[in-house]
């Protein structure tokens, strides 16, 4: 067989491949299990701690390029605090879509819990811009970084508002992260004001979050879709009542998003593994004679 | 004047906030919460500059035929028809940029749900065909170091899933000990060496010795 034309091989049958390992799983759900890691269980664990009526921020600092992995995370976060009665002040820090994230997914989740009153149980700030120096000004006054909600609703004039000033106020923040804005809550507002953080960012920026993790900068870490499985199966397993949320046809969840990524990745770490036994069979095939 | 005023002016900018978080005084603080408020109006004038500088930038394309003009116009009708509903929208007009209380969608959250979602989408989801053809073209374990990041890389991909558990426990275990001890210890190698340098140019900023940022010709 000639190694050379294997190795020079049709990037579209690459294409290929990892086109039906995407479109397969979606069509034929597998449902396969997951496994918990311990920086999900921490931040389950430090959510689990609070108590109905603690209020926590949730921050949507992500855009619709990391939606489908950072959309389960706001969802099973909103879902969980939510289902204990913890109440929730979203924010958007993320110039390119944080706030029509934070509308889609807090309108999808508040409609699974007819009970909640806006104003009394959560609150949608919107979006403000200069993510570090709205960061550093909220720990003095909230009130002053966002005077009124994304309904234009003057913020004294809001209910959970009067309560929550800085963020002594606050048990804790919930930042869905794409890109550096996840850090800056750990680095900057644990490091310098001492909420507890937990961030839940893309899979490609998870690694760095570690050290975080491991300093005590952060409650817990959800580290792309793999790390919204997990929290999904854990809230699930605690409130078995969401499992009528959970069932709904259609529903994009991320466990269904992991039958795509589990078996995209087995292509692409067959197609490295085959990469490299090409490599090295042509290596140690004796060359001919010029 | 040129000179003095804007370096005073960073000095005086840079050395609050430092001063702020080593003084524990009102006085001190309520300056550096001042000059936050400001900061975050400074950044909105920042996304205005980004603004025109796209129309300058793309408006000379147009005007010069550069290759691939045409989507130049393309870009600037997305920035014009998103930014005028955007615009109207924080003032109030079409029922503001998200969703109505009704429900229904405005035209800013309309233009966002079937245009810029989807392609934004598209964008990140076309990473994974392209990481697939690079990995298998270029990952080679041509050298021990090469070696060491393949073996990784396949443990961490493997301990991912759920596959890497069912073959074995020790591939989610291994996977999760690379990347709290090793990727840990590297991340925070890179992070203070970051650290380092973004904290040695600041104090450059600060006190005036890199001046690059005043646009200054060369002499003032």
């Amino acid at each position: 067989m000639n190694l050379e034309r294997i190795m020079q091989i049709d990037r579209r049958i690459v294409y290929l491949f990892v086109a039906a390992g995407t479109i397969l799983p979606i069509v034929f759900v597998i449902g396969l299990p997951v496994s918990i890691t311990p920086p999900v269980q921490m931040a389950f664990d430090r959510m689990e701690d609070l108590d109905p009526g603690d209020v926590i921020m949730v921050s949507f600092d992500y855009g619709p390029s990391s939606a489908p992995e950072n959309a389960p995370m706001a969802d099973a976060a909103l879902r969980h605090c939510f289902s204990k009665g913890i109440r929730v002040i979203v924010i958007a820090l993320y110039p390119l879509g944080g706030l029509s994230e934070a509308v889609n997914e807090l309108n999808k989740v508040v409609a699974e819990f007819p009970d909640l009153e806006y104003g009394v149980d959560y609150v949608n700030l919107g979006y403000k811009d200069g993510a570090q120096a709205a960061m550093r000004k909220m720990n003095e006054n909230i009130h002053e970084v966002f005077p009124t909600d994304v309904r234009g609703t003057p913020i004294s004039e809001i209910p959970l508002m009067r309560e929550v000033r800085t963020y002594a106020d606050l048990e804790l923040c919930f930042s869905l992260a794409t890109g550096i804005i996840g850090e800056w809550w750990a680095n900057l507002v644990n490091a310098q004001f001492g909420l507890p953080v937990i961030v839940g960012p893309t899979a490609v920026s998870a690694p760095k979050y570690y050290a975080y993790l491991e300093a005590k900068q952060m409650a817990g870490l959800l580290g792309g879709l793999k790390g919204a499985s997990e929290y999904e199966r854990l809230v699930l397993d605690k409130y078995p009542d969401l499992e009528r949320v959970y069932a709904t046809p259609g529903l994009y969840t991320a466990t269904k998003g992991m039958d795509v990524q589990s078996i995209v990745h087995l292509i692409m770490i067959a197609f490295i593994l085959f990469g490299n036994v090409v490599y090295f069979t042509g290596k140690r095939r004796p060359r001919k004679a010029a | 004047m040129r000179k003095q005023v804007p370096l005073l002016l960073t000095f005086c900018a840079g050395m609050i906030p430092i001063v702020a978080l080593f003084v524990p005084e009102r006085h001190v603080s309520t300056v550096s919460t001042t000059l936050d408020s400001w900061l975050i109006i400074v950044a909105g004038f920042a996304l205005l500059l980004g603004v025109v500088n796209v129309v300058q930038m793309n408006t000379n394309k147009i005007r010069r035929k550069t290759s691939g003009w045409p989507y130049a116009v393309v870009l600037l009708a997305g920035l014009a028809i998103m930014g005028t509903f955007g615009f109207a929208g924080a003032f109030g007009g079409f029922g503001g940029i998200a969703t109505r209380l009704d429900g229904t969608s405005t035209p800013f959250d309309w233009l966002y749900q079937n245009a810029f979602l989807p392609l934004q989408g598209t964008m990140f989801a076309l990473l994974a065909f392209f990481m697939a053809s690079a990995s298998y073209r270029a990952f080679r374990a041509r050298n021990v170091e090469a070696t060491i990041l393949l073996i990784a890389a396949l443990i961490v991909m493997f301990g991912r899933i759920p596959f890497g558990e069912m073959v074995t426990k020790w591939f989610p275990l291994t996977t999760e000990w690379i990347m709290a001890k090793p990727n840990m210890a590297a991340q925070r190698g890179i992070m203070i060496g970051a650290g380092l340098g973004a904290a040695s140019m600041a104090l450059r900023v600060i006190v005036g010795i890199e001046r690059s940022y005043l646009g200054l010709g060369k002499g003032e």
